[in-house]
Parts: C-alpha cells; sequence; structure tokens
C-alpha cells in the first residue's frame, strides 16, 4: 500500500514538473522556476523516503531487486535534474531528463513483484558494488544520451540560424560536449566495476563458472567493449573530442543500454531480475536468489 | 516639494545639439558642484550619455527658479542657451518620475530595451550624491527608477530581446556554441564599426585574446591597440583562422576572401573545432558552403537581420507590460511623496496631543505616589495606545487622499480643527 501510494506520489510530482517544464514553451512566469524546483525537489524527497523504507523492510540486501534497481536510477537521474537546473535554471535541461526519470520509474512500477538477492554476508559487499556500479553507468550513459539529444537539437538550430525559442533554452554546445565526454568516461569506469564485481561474485559463489554465454552478459560485456573502445577513440581522435561524433557514441552507448535492458526484462537471462530459462534455475548467477539461499 | 526634468534627448535634438550640452565624466563633479554652489538648497542629478543630456532638479520647501538654473548651466557649457531652447523639454512632477522611470527602464532608449543606460542612470546618480547634490527626494526618485528597472527586467522579456545584429550574434548564436570566452580567439578581420561593437559585445562575455588581420598592418595595428590584440599581416590570415574559434570579418573585399576549397586546407588542421563566423561585409568575405562544414556555424547579415526583426516584433509586443510597470511605480511613488508632504503637519499634530497627554500623566502619578515602576509604564504605555488609536483615522484618511495628490483641503481641516499652526 505504502509503496504505492508513494511511487504515485512522487511519479506525480515529477510528471508536474515536467508539465511545468513543457510550459515553458508557451508562456513566461515568474515563479515556475521555484515550482518546479519545489515539484521535483518534494518528489526526490518522497523517492527517497520510498526507498528508504523499501531498504528497512525489505528481506534480503537492501534495494536489491529489479524494481529497486530501476527506481534508484531514476532518483539519482532526478537528482542529477535538480542539480543542473538550479545551476542553469534558464536552460530546459528537464524537458529531456524528466522523461528519462519517468520512464524508469514507470518500468520499476511494472517490476513490484520482482524479488530481492538474498542476505549473504560474503557476497554482500561485492553484490553491493555490483549493484551501484551499474545504477552508477545506466544514469551516466542517461544523462549522455539526454546531453547528445540537446547537442543535436542546438546544433540543429544553429546550423539553420534560428533565434532562442520562446521558453526553450539550452545549454551551449561547449558545455554539452563536455557532459557526453564526462558521461562516456564515467559510464565506462562503473560499468567495467560492474561487469568486473558480476564476475567475482559468480567466482564466489560457483568457482570460475561464468556464464559467458548469457545475452545479458554478452550484450553487458560488449557494451563494455563500446565504451572503452569510444572513449579510446575520444581520447586519441582529435575530430571525435572537438566535434559532434562523441554525441553519437553517447547515443549509441544508449542504444546498447536499452538493449541490455531489453534482454534482462524479456528474454531467458541466468541474472537475477531477468526471465529464467530451464538452465538458468541451476546456473551460475551474479548473485544468489532468496528461495535457494545462496549460489544457484 | 516638487520634481523637475529639463533636457534633451535623441527624441528631441540632433546629435551636434546633444554633443554641445554633453557633459564628460571627467567635467561632471565640476558642472554638479558649480549648480550645488549656486542652489545649495535644491538637489541636482545630470544624466549626460551619448543619447540624452538631462538635469533633474528637486527642492522641497521652495520653487524651482528654471529658467535661471538653466541660464546658469548653458553659460557653464559656454553654449548660446537661445540655439538650444528650441530643443529642450521640461517636464515636471508625475511627468519627470514617468520619465525618469522609463529611462532608466530603457524604454525610453534609442535601441529600446539595450542594458548600458540602467548603469548610466547609476553613475548620474552616484556622481551627484558623491558631490552631495542630492537629497530625500532625488535620493527617493532614483531609488524607485533602479526599481523600477529592475521590475521591467525580471517581468519583461524585454532586455532580453536582443535588435541589433552583433548582440543578437553574440547573444543568441555565439553563447550557445561557447560556455565560456576567456579562453577563445577572437580574430577580426578587417576593422569596421561593426566589428569593434561586436568586440564590445564578446569582450563583456570575456573574451581577450583577440587578433587583428587587415590588409593595411597600420589600420591592423590601431584596432589591435585599441582592443589589447595582436596584429597580424595579411599573409598569416590562413594561419589565424586555424588557431580561432571566432571569426569576425568586415573586409571591403569585392569577393569572398576564404573560398570553400581554401577552408578545406584550413579545416584539416582544425579538427573540426567548433568555429563560430560572423561575416559581416557585403558581399560577404566567406564562401557560403563553409557554413556546412561541421563545427562551422558561419552567419551573414541577412541571416541575422531577420532575428533581429523578430526580436524587434516580440520586444513591441512587451513594451504595455513594461509601461503598465513604470504607471504602478510612478503612482505609488507620487503617492509617498504626497505623503510626505503631511509630515510636517502629522509631527505638530502629535507634538499637540503628546503635551496634553504628558501633563495628564503628570497629574496622575502625582496623585497616585504609591505606584510602583511597572504600573506606572503600563499607564504610559496605556496612554499612548489611546493616543495612537485616535489619531489613527485622521492619518489614515490623510494617506487615502495623498494618492491622488497633496491633500490641501484636508491639512487645511485639520489644521483649523486642532489649532495647529501653519
Amino acid at each position: 500500500m505504502l509503496s504505492g501510494m508513494s511511487i504515485v506520489c512522487f511519479a506525480a510530482s515529477y510528471g508536474v514538473a515536467l508539465i511545468l517544464e513543457i510550459t515553458r514553451l508557451v508562456f513566461r512566469s515568474g515563479i515556475r522556476g521555484a515550482l518546479m524546483m519545489a515539484f521535483a525537489g518534494a518528489g526526490l524527497v518522497a523517492h527517497t523516503l520510498f526507498l528508504a523504507h523499501r531498504a528497512a523492510t525489505t528481506a534480503g540486501l537492501p534495494l536489491s531487486s529489479t524494481q529497486d534497481w530501476y527506481l534508484l536510477a531514476a532518483w539519482a537521474l532526478a537528482a542529477t535534474y535538480l542539480y543542473l537546473t538550479a545551476y542553469h535554471p534558464r536552460t530546459n535541461v528537464g524537458l529531456f531528463l524528466l522523461p528519462l526519470v519517468l520512464g524508469l520509474v514507470a518500468v520499476g512500477t511494472l517490476l513490484t513483484d520482482a524479488e530481492p538477492f538474498a542476505r549473504e554476508s560474503a557476497s554482500r559487499v561485492w553484490g553491493v558494488v555490483h549493484g551501484i556500479s551499474i545504477i552508477a553507468a545506466t544514469v551516466a550513459v542517461f544523462v549522455g544520451f539526454a546531453a547528445g539529444l540537446m547537442y543535436v537539437g542546438q546544433t540543429w538550430r544553429l546550423k539553420r540560424k534560428r533565434p532562442t525559442a520562446e521558453g526553450m533554452r539550452l545549454p551551449s554546445l561547449e558545455w554539452l560536449q563536455k557532459t557526453n565526454s564526462r558521461a562516456l568516461v564515467v559510464s565506462m569506469v562503473f560499468l567495467g566495476v560492474g561487469v568486473l564485481s558480476g564476475a567475482i561474485l559468480n567466482v564466489i559463489h560457483r568457482g570460475n563458472q561464468v556464464p559467458w554465454h548469457d545475452p545479458l552478459v554478452i550484450t553487458t560485456v560488449l557494451m563494455l567493449a563500446w565504451l572503452v573502445g569510444a572513449v579510446m577513440l575520444s581520447v586519441l581522435c582529435r575530430p571525435v573530442r572537438h566535434g559532434r561524433k562523441v554525441v553519437y557514441l553517447t547515443v549509441f552507448s544508449f542504444v546498447f543500454l536499452v538493449i541490455a535492458l531489453a534482454i534482462w526484462l524479456f528474454s531467458e537471462t541466468q541474472h537475477v531480475g531477468g526471465q529464467q530459462g530451464a538452465e538458468g534455475k541451476a546456473a551460475v548467477v551474479w548473485a544468489p536468489r532468496p528461495s535457494e539461499g545462496g549460489p544457484v | 516639494m516638487t520634481i523637475q526634468v529639463l533636457g534633451l534627448s535623441h527624441h528631441t535634438a540632433p546629435l551636434a545639439i546633444r554633443e554641445r550640452l554633453a557633459v564628460g565624466n571627467t567635467q561632471l563633479g565640476c558642472a554638479l558642484g558649480a549648480l550645488r554652489a549656486r542652489y545649495p538648497q535644491i538637489e541636482f542629478v545630470l544624466l549626460s550619455t551619448c543619447n540624452r543630456v538631462e538635469l533633474y532638479a528637486a527642492a522641497e520647501h521652495e520653487d524651482l527658479p528654471l529658467d535661471q538654473i538653466l541660464s546658469h548651466f548653458t553659460g557653464g557649457r559656454g553654449v548660446d542657451r537661445a540655439a538650444v531652447t528650441p530643443f529642450l523639454s521640461h517636464r515636471g512632477e508625475r511627468e519627470a518620475i514617468v520619465h525618469l522611470f522609463s529611462v532608466a527602464a530603457s524604454l525610453d532608449s534609442m535601441v529600446v530595451g539595450e542594458p548600458q543606460i540602467l548603469a548610466q542612470v547609476k553613475q548620474a546618480y552616484e556622481a551627484a550624491t558623491l558631490q552631495n547634490c542630492t537629497g530625500p527626494l532625488l535620493h527617493a526618485a532614483f531609488q524607485g527608477a533602479l526599481k523600477a528597472a529592475r521590475r521591467v527586467a525580471t517581468e519583461t522579456t524585454l532586455h532580453q530581446r536582443r535588435v541589433s545584429i552583433p548582440s543578437v550574434a553574440v547573444a543568441d548564436f555565439a553563447r550557445s556554441i561557447f560556455e565560456r570566452f576567456d579562453d577563445k580567439c577572437t580574430l577580426v578581420i578587417g576593422a569596421g564599426e561593426m566589428a569593434e561593437e561586436t568586440l564590445r559585445y564578446l569582450r563583456d562575455e570575456g573574451v581577450c585574446n583577440v587578433q587583428v588581420v587587415n590588409r593595411s598592418d597600420c589600420r591592423a595595428a590601431d584596432l589591435a591597440e585599441r582592443w589589447n590584440g595582436r596584429a597580424l599581416p595579411w599573409s598569416r590570415l590562413r594561419e589565424a583562422l586555424a588557431e580561432a574559434d571566432l571569426v569576425i570579418s568586415t573586409t571591403g573585399a569585392g569577393e569572398p576572401i576564404v573560398t570553400a576549397a581554401e577552408f578545406a586546407g584550413i579545416e584539416a588542421v582544425r579538427y573540426e573545432r567548433p568555429l563560430f563566423i560572423l561575416d559581416l561585409a557585403v558581399p560577404r568575405d566567406f564562401s557560403p558552403t563553409i557554413g556546412e562544414r561541421p563545427g562551422v556555424y558561419l552567419y551573414s547579415i541577412d541571416d541575422l537581420r531577420a532575428t533581429c526583426e523578430k526580436n524587434l516584433a516580440l520586444r513591441d509586443r512587451e513594451l504595455p507590460a513594461a509601461k503598465r510597470i513604470i504607471e504602478a511605480e510612478a503612482d505609488r511613488f507620487m503617492a509617498e511623496m504626497h505623503h510626505r508632504a503631511t509630515g510636517p503637519l502629522i509631527r505638530q499634530l502629535r507634538e499637540e496631543w503628546h503635551r496634553p497627554k504628558e501633563e495628564e500623566l503628570a497629574r496622575l502619578f502625582h496623585r497616585l505616589p504609591h505606584l510602583d515602576d511597572r504600573s506606572r509604564e503600563e499607564i504610559r504605555q496605556s496612554f499612548d495606545r489611546l493616543l495612537n488609536k485616535l489619531l489613527h483615522p485622521p492619518l489614515e484618511s490623510l494617506r487615502d487622499h495623498a494618492r491622488h495628490g497633496i491633500p490641501h483641503s484636508l491639512l487645511e481641516a485639520l489644521a483649523k480643527l486642532f489649532r495647529l499652526r501653519d
């Protein structure tokens, strides 16, 4: 009951903040900025309380279910939105970030029945490291994607020599490009840590049997390889570092992420939280399942 | 109590007349000092910009001898009074206040909404204050003007709409490309006036690295010196283009000085680094196809003119709202000023009532000697409250009537009823 109410509460707050962002395109208002911050801030507080409540009351590792994972990612993205809006109050970053926040909350809401990981001391630290790293990498990819979209929009306007539209002000290309590059590096580092900690979790529970054939594992490793390649390319190749290509790299990273998330949600994977195939029940996964009380 | 403004502006006088009366920053103190010495009871602020020369004068207890003040001022400037009189305009009381507020909010500027005028009004007020030329009336008037200007700036988009080509180029386009300008290299090709105006806007944004290329080395050196930049020979144009982040081009060349093929050679060493090119030349200095290259943002006069016209139309749409703010602020100021005129009578009224109160208190305390200090204080406060309650209705009536002008009849009635001195 509380979880349902809370999700509605903070999702509604973010929704109102998004509607207020959209109205910037239509008319001016002296108090809208404050209202936007108030609604987004209230949403973030409710979101935080909800996650705290979940962490305190759910059995198993705190905030380790698939639903928690999505809601944590949404929380980090909402906090990023609040930070950017506070420091760049005239820009419309919310138009790009808030739909992503609401999307993550929506997917999280659909996964209310997902079970958390089991509480087991040996894997707890690596489980937490794994979860946090993957969430941070996801948030970085999302931020890079939003910055990439804004970059494309800003370039489109500048190339067509159009003035700034009423109520639609985007950050400068220089800022967006820097954000993109940083998002790329941050997502690579965190995804690397996430993959590594996931592998260690498997080693802890089942020796050296990492399910490299699992589609989610394959996609994640491919995504890491892509991110490493993209970062190397942007560091070594000057046109990529300066030009719009870094934007395309972050957009492709987002596509990779969406594919990985889709596999996790809809295809047969041995990873906890995903669809379990027949062999998955007995296979090594990245963390123990609660019903079996240890490695599965 | 009166406030008047006497002066001329771009609306009423040509530049030739304005510049004769204009007072430079170095002469301002001297001019104000002379006025102060001649008219010590009168408050003055002198606002002198390239578009206007206006003398604001105010006096609390006397009429303003405007005719003499004008003669004194024009005489001090060595200008024949008869030569400027036809161009002068005079406004008094509310009209003067509305004018001052409109000037500060940039509604009376040649380019409506330009931001420099507010700083100039502030400077004029501060210079007058420094010379002890301001008093309570002009303090209140100029504070009110600054407040009205701030309201117009925050409650309308008047100041956000740039209408000159250089300002649009910088505010609407260059700032959308670059986050900061202090680490960027600006290249000026040619030495047109518009290039200098653009440099002024860019300097406000933080540009400090300026390079100038001109066919005439002498003109390049002149411009570079004015902007603390570096002059380069024409032969190094390609090299300078490869290094630049912003380019302002204003040559009088009959054909493009940089063709697409030439730019391709430069592009190889730029590594797609963003390049903002403002081509202000007619005919254009840069081949238009250069703007299609990745990372290049090329704007010609025509590209920006459309934005300027659109902004002008949007600014016009904001004008009524800005004028409403000015009217409301002027009404508020005038009500306060009129209420201020009732001050002496209110003071007298309070003093007249204070005396019997004190007498009554003294008599009471004499008859009740056993009262301790706390009880005495309570009784005193009670008498004060009673007095304030009795005075409240007439004072409120005075305040209400002051909204529409100095309430002379009411003041007279109060003076008669309570036998107050004139």
